[in-house]
């Protein structure tokens, strides 16, 4: 019904021509293409005991001429940030760099923090010439430990003991003198003067005792008034003698006090002058020890009291050091460089938390308090670069809470200012330290990957204005019989360094092999030092497994399979799944639609190829094609694009006439997780291509490339990968000689591939095919020409390109025959 | 007699620690713990409500002036008795807690009485071996009242005192001997007191008028010392009237116990005994 009430037009009948078009047998690239070996022999020498090994790194004049020019450039905002890939040698070489250049400079001053008299909570930070940090530390030590001597035995002394006797004796005289003409006059009038428990009382008294009331009651009443009135007489006088006691007692003190003052200042004097002889031309410590001198006489007694920590039975005195009462005159030595020369500090943070970078003021718990002193405060790798380099992490630095923002103001500020991780965050905190803050000159050299050096530099606007200076470490060297040479000399110095076998020419030709592989790039040498250096250490262990004298190729040939073998598991699971038909993939004969795509999957330092099947299906439609990976969210942004792109292609070269009335779905098969990238966007054009023109692809071929709205092939990554993959397949299944990989022409230039997919090459079992363009490709994934527009604006008879317009023309004859008005059915829609 | 007891190497003894309402000196106290713990004895702590206060809180007109001057109550015999049930209360339990720590068996007893009277009771009643400490310090009136002690307490052969500038119990104990009768006894009870603090012991040998005597006391100090390692003899000059000299260079000593026969040229029987009282540091044992 429905049809017959929209009744379309019968279209126009065109005959669906057959692929008569025989395409020329393809050329696969020659065996030299496929691997650029190095001849041992050309690299003129036996083993690497032969060469001087090299000294810094190859290929990064770029990133150590920045290393020289910012830490030559004295600016405190012209710090360093060394980018670059992981294993790259970069903190090597900018350490090896700035050991030379530290060596020459001048060592930078020593810092301490001491008491602060005035105010305790705000220790100050004094400044010595380099190396003298710790003799003061060790002099105030011995000074303390001479009064712990001397004032016990200064006040022991007889001139002390002596002097306060008589103050004591002076004052005492002067109560008891009062005491006792109050006595003798209470006794002349028969009264006694008694002590009770909280005072003074009197009482009459007979024969020197106390008279009895029942005695005392027998006497005449007048009597008993007289010695009444006596005893209230004398007990006012006795109220004033008692009065005056708290100031002459506050007089006797005073004179005490004075006393003390004038002993112990002897002493201490005497103590402290070999310090500040030691220290005579330094004005902060000479004023340091003035204010301690002042101290100590004031607090005499402590060196006069037991301390907590003597032990009871044997007396020996406590570590001054230590000793709690002494603490105050100790010294804290932020900074304290050797007495011998040494140049600029250079001070590698490993571990960069705001403590460990700006330093801390730590606490102790004292009955249920914390408690701190200037003591506690402790340096962090700000306080050990100050005058010479710091090197740190970026990630860790960012990665440690208000570590970055501290290190970013004290930069700015040219000053360490210790603060608490709590004041920056405003939170409450313990009661703490201010201690004075530290001039800083130091160079930062931040050391990170070139995305956070990116990330930096768009989001904090600070980063910029701190770290003018990038060193950026390039990962790889371009190819040459000179860096070649060079790349040797790197293997000999790796030898030298771990203390390994000399290698032979041919294990370093095939170390060299292994740099352009992990350069992903015949005409490039990675310049990973630590993977090289990896590499060279396990060669180096098969060939003491083989007692071998030297590393030979053979070694390093096997621990190149024994790193793969460690690694391959998911590799092995992958083919396993395809070798037992749980994932389909053809590698021989012909489908319509359906090709081998090819993917790289990297986990960690291990990356792996893996075909998977990609099929197209094409009908009448109002054109768009489904990419079902974007339907449900599989596909990445990049491989949506790929397939916008060939769908573009496919318009402009096919419905400049015609509508593009069809409808196609795409998807990669057996896929269940993400698919980015536009890699495979020439597979899936081959596969579309082959739907629309009915004419089957060969599955012994994998394809890779992506493509331009111009039918060309463009390069991809992973090429050696991702052929290595097809080829274990095709291997697994049985080399046909029908077999082969279609890649991008501009890739050519990539391939490193192996040795065992060179030998199957040269024996004609295997084969690789470059492309430049969709057309190329077709004809070799078919058999059949792909066709080129004639003048009279149509394909040949028996092309591919004439068998997809056909049916396009078809589809568009359909669409119209079925459209409300018989018109077009299509739109020229891109793929959605 | 402690005294006795350590010559005749006997192991107990009994300590009076004599207290009245005067504020007890901690290193009398000290002193007291010690002296039992080296004798293995038990502290009688005796608190002594002097009866003279009562009998002065009977008259009508009997007034307090507190010890500041500032205040001026009437005395009353009920008022003065809850003063010193709370004064003695207070005292047994200080004492109570220094006997408890250093296991000591304490019996705490209190008596209305004349001070010295209620010593010698307190001595006659549980027999001979007795060593009086007393609790306040020295004063101007001690000389007196040690010398009644001495007198009428015949059950003691020991008074232990301290000054008002005691510091310390530990350190060597000092045996000032004058005469070879004291010689034996107070080395025992050196000897007794060392153990317990674990020092030396010096013996200073007092010379007097007769130097013969002195050399013989020296002959036999060394034969009743024997192999005892930690001890020193010196002899020391003291010519009449040099007590002051005496008492200071005891002082230079730094002893933690100060051993000596009352009656003789560093506590004589009469005389002001103020320069002592001074520059005691630690303190004195007087034997009888």
């Amino acid at each position: 019904m429905i049809f017959k009430r929209n009744q379309p037009d019968k279209p126009a009948r065109i005959d669906a021509t057959v692929a008569t078009s025989q395409a020329d047998k393809p050329v696969p690239l020659p065996v030299a293409d496929l691997r650029r070996m190095v001849d041992p022999a050309s690299l003129g020498f036996k083993t690497t005991a032969d060469l001087e090994p090299i000294s810094g790194l190859i290929g990064q004049d770029r990133a150590l001429k920045a290393i020289q020019f910012g830490t030559n450039f004295k600016a405190h905002d012209f710090n360093l940030f060394v980018l670059g890939p992981a294993a790259s040698g970069k903190r090597t070489a900018v350490k090896q760099y700035l050991d030379k250049k530290a060596k020459d400079a001048a060592a930078p001053a020593d810092w301490v923090y001491v008491n602060n008299f005035d105010s305790p909570n705000r220790p100050r930070a004094l400044k010595l010439p380099s190396g003298r940090a710790r003799p003061f530390a060790k002099a105030m030590v011995a000074a303390i430990d001479e009064l712990r001597l001397t004032l016990p035995a200064t006040f022991e002394g007889d001139e002390f003991q002596a002097r306060r006797r008589s103050i004591d004796e002076e004052f005492r005289a002067g109560q008891e003198t009062a005491f006792e003409a109050l006595n003798k006059r209470a006794l002349e009038q028969n009264i006694a003067v008694l002590r009770t428990p909280t005072g003074f009382a009197m009482a009459p008294m007979h024969e020197g005792k106390v008279v009895k009331p029942e005695v005392f009651n027998t006497l005449p009443e007048t009597m008993r008034k007289e010695v009444e009135s006596r005893i209230e007489a004398l007990q006012k006088e006795l109220e004033q003698i008692l009065e005056t006691l708290p100031k002459s007692d506050k007089r006797r003190r005073g004179r005490t006090a004075e006393l003390n003052a004038e002993i112990a200042s002897h002493a201490v004097t005497a103590a402290l002058d070999d310090v500040a002889e030691a220290f005579a031309t330094e004005k902060a410590v000479l004023e340091f020890l003035e204010q301690a001198g002042q101290d100590l006489v004031r607090n005499a007694g402590l060196f006069l009291a037991p301390s907590g920590e003597e032990s009871e039975v044997v007396k020996q005195p406590a570590d001054t050091a230590r000793d709690v009462r002494f603490r105050r005159y100790m010294v804290n030595v932020m900074v304290g460089n050797g007495e011998a020369p040494n140049g600029a500090p250079i001070h590698e943070e490993i571990n960069p938390t705001f403590g460990n970078v700006i330093g801390r003021v730590e606490h102790i718990a004292q009955m249920g308090a914390l408690v701190t002193d200037f003591l506690l405060i402790k340096p962090g790798a700000l306080h050990m670069a100050n005058g010479g380099y710091l090197l740190v992490d970026a990630r860790k630095l960012l990665m440690s809470p208000f570590a970055w923002e501290a290190l970013k103001r004290t930069l700015k500020g040219r000053e360490i200012r210790i603060e608490q991780p709590s004041e920056m965050a405003g939170m409450m905190s313990t009661q703490t330290l201010d201690p004075e803050p530290i001039p800083l000159e130091v160079k930062v050299v931040l050391f990170g990957d070139r995305e956070l050096y990116y990330l930096l530099s768009q989001h904090d606007p600070d980063f910029a204005g701190l770290f003018k200076v990038q060193a950026d470490f390039d990962d790889t060297i371009a190819r040459s019989a000179e860096n070649d040479r060079s790349y040797a000399r790197l293997i000999a110095s790796i030898t030298k360094e771990h203390a390994l076998k000399p290698a032979e020419a041919g294990a370093v030709a095939r170390i060299i092999d292994e740099g352009a592989r992990l350069a992903d790039d015949r005409e490039k040498l990675s310049i990973e030092i630590g993977r090289i250096a990896d590499l060279v250490r396990e060669a180096d262990y098969w060939a003491c497994e083989a007692k071998h004298d030297a590393i030979k190729r053979e070694d390093v040939a096997r621990a190149i399979d024994e790193q793969i073998q460690r690694s391959d598991r998911l590799r092995d699971r992958a083919q396993e799944l395809i070798d037992r038909k749980i994932v389909l993939l053809d590698v021989a004969g012909s489908k319509v639609g359906q090709i081998n795509g090819l993917s790289v999957l990297q986990l960690g330092n291990f990356a792996f190829g893996k075909p998977s099947r990609i099929t197209a299906r094409v009908r009448m439609g109002a054109g768009r094609v489904t990419d079902i990976e974007r339907e449900v969210e599989l596909g990445g942004p990049l491989h949506s694009k790929g397939v916008m792109i060939l769908w573009s292609f496919l318009a402009s070269m096919f419905a400049q006439e015609v509508p593009l009335a069809m409808g196609a779905t795409l998807v990669f098969e057996q896929s269940y997780g993400g698919v980015d990238g536009d890699s495979a966007s020439s597979t899936e054009l081959y596969a579309l291509l082959s739907a629309l023109s009915d004419v089957p692809i060969r599955q012994g071929f994998a394809v890779t490339g992506s493509v331009n709205q111009l039918g060309q092939v463009q390069a991809i990554g992973g090429a050696n990968h991702k052929i290595e993959g097809f080829f274990d397949v095709c291997r697994a299944r049985g080399l046909t000689g029908e077999q082969g990989v279609l890649i991008p022409k501009s890739n050519v230039q990539h391939l490193m591939l192996r040795e065992d997919i060179i030998d199957a090459v040269k024996s004609g079992t295997f084969a690789v095919h470059a492309v430049e363009t969709i057309d190329q490709g077709i004809e070799i994934l078919t058999g059949v020409k792909a066709g080129e527009r004639g003048s009279e604006g149509r394909f040949p008879a028996g092309t591919i390109n004439r068998l997809v317009e056909d049916k396009l023309r078809i589809f568009a004859e359909r669409a119209r025959a079925f459209g409300p008005k018989g018109g077009s059915g299509g739109n020229d829609r891109d793929a959605s | 007699m402690i005294a006795h007891v350590a010559a005749a190497g006997e192991q107990r003894g009994r300590v009076v620690l004599r207290l009245t309402h005067d504020t007890p000196h901690p290193i009398a106290l000290q002193a007291a713990m010690c002296v039992a713990q080296a004798f293995q004895s038990e502290i009688e702590s005796l608190f002594v409500e002097d009866l003279a206060l009562f009998e002065l809180a009977s008259f009508p007109f009997a007034r307090e002036i507190s010890f500041s001057g500032r205040r001026s109550s009437a005395l009353s015999p009920e008022g003065i008795a809850a003063d010193m049930r709370h004064v003695a209360a207070a005292f047994q339990r200080t004492i109570s807690v220094l006997a408890q720590r250093a296991e000591i068996p304490l019996r705490a007893t209190v008596i209305r009485d004349e001070p010295v009277t209620a010593v010698a009771r307190a001595c006659a009643q549980y027999g001979p071996w007795n060593v009086v400490t007393l609790a306040e310090p020295l004063s101007a009136a001690s000389p007196a009242m040690l010398h009644r002690l001495f007198a009428s307490v015949i059950e003691t052969t020991g008074v232990v005192v301290v000054g008002p500038n005691a510091k310390r119990t530990s350190g060597p104990i000092i045996a000032a001997i004058e005469d070879i009768a004291h010689l034996e006894p107070m080395l025992r009870t050196a000897e007794r007191l060392m153990a317990g603090t674990g020092t030396e012991i010096l013996l200073l040998l007092l010379v007097g008028a007769r130097d013969d005597d002195t050399m013989e006391m020296e002959g036999q100090a060394r034969l009743v010392l024997g192999g005892t390692p930690l001890a020193t003899i010196q002899r020391v000059n003291v010519p009449p009237g040099a007590a002051i000299d005496l008492a200071e260079r005891l002082r230079r000593t730094n002893g933690g116990f100060i051993l000596t026969r009352f009656g003789g040229l560093l506590v004589p029987r009469e005389g002001s005994l103020d320069h002592l009282v001074q520059t005691l540091e630690c303190p004195l044992f007087l034997m009888r």
